[in-house]
């Protein structure tokens, strides 16, 4: 009947007295957390999947060579000493190829590196697929298929057709998804693609590929390097780029820098190459995270509200606990146990609420296709971002509810007796 | 001997709206066992004397002596213990907490003391009750009572950690004559029983007379004692 914390039992007695506003501070709790949950747990199951998939898609480091745009005259290299106007008008960059040279050593070094879980060279040229009269501008990827698969585990994302046909087949092409659907070209139809050096080749589609990011998707075709260094015509040590996957992709922007010091050539990671993503992240995250702390803030008004109408009502109450000896301390307590309470009931039934919210939206058929493809709603499960939510709510219960607390502590019990 | 309170040159000051010296250079002492009057036309610091005495107030100037520590060295929290443990109040109103049965609002300062374990306050507030003639309504909730029972409930809640000092601040003055004549009698059992310091505030003079001595206050100032 009677408890040895009469703090507590005092503190429900307020807010059993004010039920329907106690109610409504609990539910604006309820409705910021499940809020958190819902949209803070999209964003972020949206952004890992985006990460997942780039990750994948994209590799941890890219080594290329960039054909020098700005090079100096030929008469301005000679001439470097003396302070004479040099002036070569119109002059056109070099026929420069984009070759990393010695690229299969490189290759060969890298496989060597224990930091380093698959190496795969790659040839990529603009291309135009035809099929009939259909045209589509796109890019193709000449690459070692086995290789690759070590990457960006292609295998995984096979819509239809196998990879290995590519190693079998001479003149086998994988084409993306929504290419294919571009061109209405199926499995085992044949189609030309042309170089932009007029080159054709004549391809058979052996397989129909979905890495998921919808642009790629729609204009991204492989093919066998030796293919792709036929388009080209170069010869068979050519190759622009090679990509790299580490076992840590954490690495990827200390090793990066390490690549480019020792083999000369450019590097980039695979943040720095989705940096634009990256950013557009970050603003997102920042959009999300203030409509939440918004909302927080009004169902700390809530609290707020109730608090200071419980104390005004309660005046004599604090009056008289303070006569026979509770300290401040002890009256702070009775509100910040009732704004805790407001928050941790709230709390709870929102994290309730939210997951419900992400189990039903998650499992409403979306079939989403822009930045990336997805059939449903992806959200972050994880308990971490639930306790993170959970504790976000009880620190913003907790500072509406100091504020009266304190109010309530600093009051005079003498003023409150004259004035009855 | 045997002074529970003793006062040297106490003064206050009230400074809002206007400058006002509310108690000027007070020097009394209530001894152990005393039942004493303050009284005073309204506006003379008698509930300001009270206040003071009773450590409520602490802006004040000069020594109040309770127990024999000088309060004036005492921080807020201090304070509250004394008050807790030292001091019983009775005010004009019960201030009992209305949603508490009257048992629970007897116990809610030997909570706070935590002298004793849950089953001995219990038990404790009980006999306090039996001495106000209350038992019957122990489980009651406190606004269901009358206004003479709320007021002796008032009183088993300053008793129950057997203070050195009641302080009463026109402890009869909500009541008719009839329970105004019950509390004094109470009162007066406690001192004559269990030898208890009693100082009221009061503006009922035939209350005031039948105590062991007045104290009286004109304009802050102590004219007979």
């Amino acid at each position: 009947m009677i408890q040895k914390t009469p703090v507590i039992r005092i503190a429900l007695t307020h807010l059993l007295a004010k039920k329907r506003q106690t109610i409504v501070a609990m539910l604006g709790v309820t409705f910021g957390i499940a809020i958190f949950i819902f949209q803070a747990g999209l964003m972020s199951g949206f952004q890992a999947y985006f990460i997942d998939e780039t990750v994948n898609t994209t590799a941890n480091i890219r080594i290329y060579n960039e054909a020098e745009k700005n090079r100096k005259s030929i008469l301005a290299k000679r001439d470097t000493a003396s302070s004479k106007w040099i002036v070569v008008q119109n002059q056109k960059p070099k026929d420069e190829l984009n070759k990393v040279k010695n690229g299969y050593q490189i290759i060969a070094a890298l496989e060597k590196d224990s930091r380093v879980s698959g190496v795969s060279p790659f040839l990529g040229s603009q291309a135009i697929f035809k099929v009939g009269i259909a045209q589509i501008a796109g890019r193709v990827s000449g690459v070692d298929i086995i290789k690759e698969n070590i990457l960006f585990d292609v295998s995984k994302n096979m819509r239809q057709g196998d990879i290995t046909k590519l190693q079998t087949i001479p003149n086998g092409i994988i084409l993306g998804d929504g290419l294919a659907d571009l061109l209405g070209a199926k499995m085992h139809d044949n189609i030309s693609i042309t170089s932009p050096l007029g080159v054709t080749l004549e391809m058979k589609i052996v397989g129909i590929n979905h890495s998921g990011l919808t642009e790629v998707d729609k204009s991204r075709a492989y093919i066998n390097i030796r293919n792709a260094q036929k388009l080209l015509k170069v010869d068979g040590s050519y190759i622009t780029d090679i990509n790299i996957k580490l076992k840590d992709f954490n690495q990827a922007e200390e090793l990066a820098k390490f690549y480019h010091q020792k083999f000369g050539f450019k590097t980039v990671d695979w943040k720095e190459a989705n940096a634009s993503v990256f950013s557009v992240f970050k603003i997102q995250n920042m959009v999300t995270y203030l409509i939440i702390a918004s909302i927080l803030i009004v169902s700390g008004f809530g609290i707020f509200n109730i608090l200071m109408m419980i104390i005004y009502e309660k005046m004599p109450d604090i009056a008289i606990l303070k006569a026979i000896g509770y300290k401040d301390s002890d009256i702070k307590k009775i509100f910040l146990t009732e704004s805790l309470i407001i928050g941790v009931l709230g709390g709870l039934l929102g994290l309730i609420i939210g997951f419900l919210m992400q189990k039903i939206a998650g499992s409403i058929r979306m079939d989403i296709k822009g930045f990336v493809s997805m059939e449903y709603l992806r959200f972050n499960t994880s308990p971490a971002f639930y306790l993170f939510a959970y504790i976000f709510g009880l620190v913003a219960t907790s500072i509406a509810g100091y504020i009266p607390a304190r109010k309530a502590a600093k009051m005079d019990a003498i003023d409150i007796i004259r004035s009855k | 001997m045997g002074n529970i309170i003793e006062t040297k040159n106490l003064s206050k000051s009230f400074h809002d709206p206007v400058e006002f010296q509310a108690l000027k250079n007070i020097n009394v002492s209530i001894k152990q066992g005393e039942f004493a009057a303050i009284v005073g036309s309204s506006g003379s610091g008698k509930s300001t004397l009270l206040y003071v005495l009773s450590t409520l107030d602490t802006d004040y100037t000069g020594h109040i002596f309770f127990d024999g520590d000088d309060l004036s060295l005492k921080s807020k929290n201090d304070l509250a213990e004394i008050r807790n443990e030292k001091i019983g109040f009775v005010f004009q109103f019960h201030y009992l907490l209305p949603e508490f049965t009257v048992l629970e609002n007897v116990c809610l300062p030997a909570l706070k003391l935590a002298k004793y374990s849950e089953a001995e306050i219990r038990e404790r507030a009980y006999q306090k009750l039996d001495l106000l003639g209350l038992r019957d309504q122990a489980l009651k909730k406190a606004n269901k009572l009358s206004g003479g029972q709320q007021q002796r409930v008032a009183i088993a809640r300053a008793l129950i950690n057997d203070p050195k000092i009641i302080f009463g601040d026109e402890p009869t003055g909500n009541l008719d004559s009839k329970n105004s004549e019950n509390v004094f009698e109470i009162f007066k059992e406690l001192k004559e029983k269990y030898n208890q310091s009693i100082v009221v505030v009061t503006h009922d003079m035939s209350f005031a007379e039948r105590t062991d001595r007045i104290i009286t206050l004109s304009d802050g100032e102590v004219v007979s004692q």
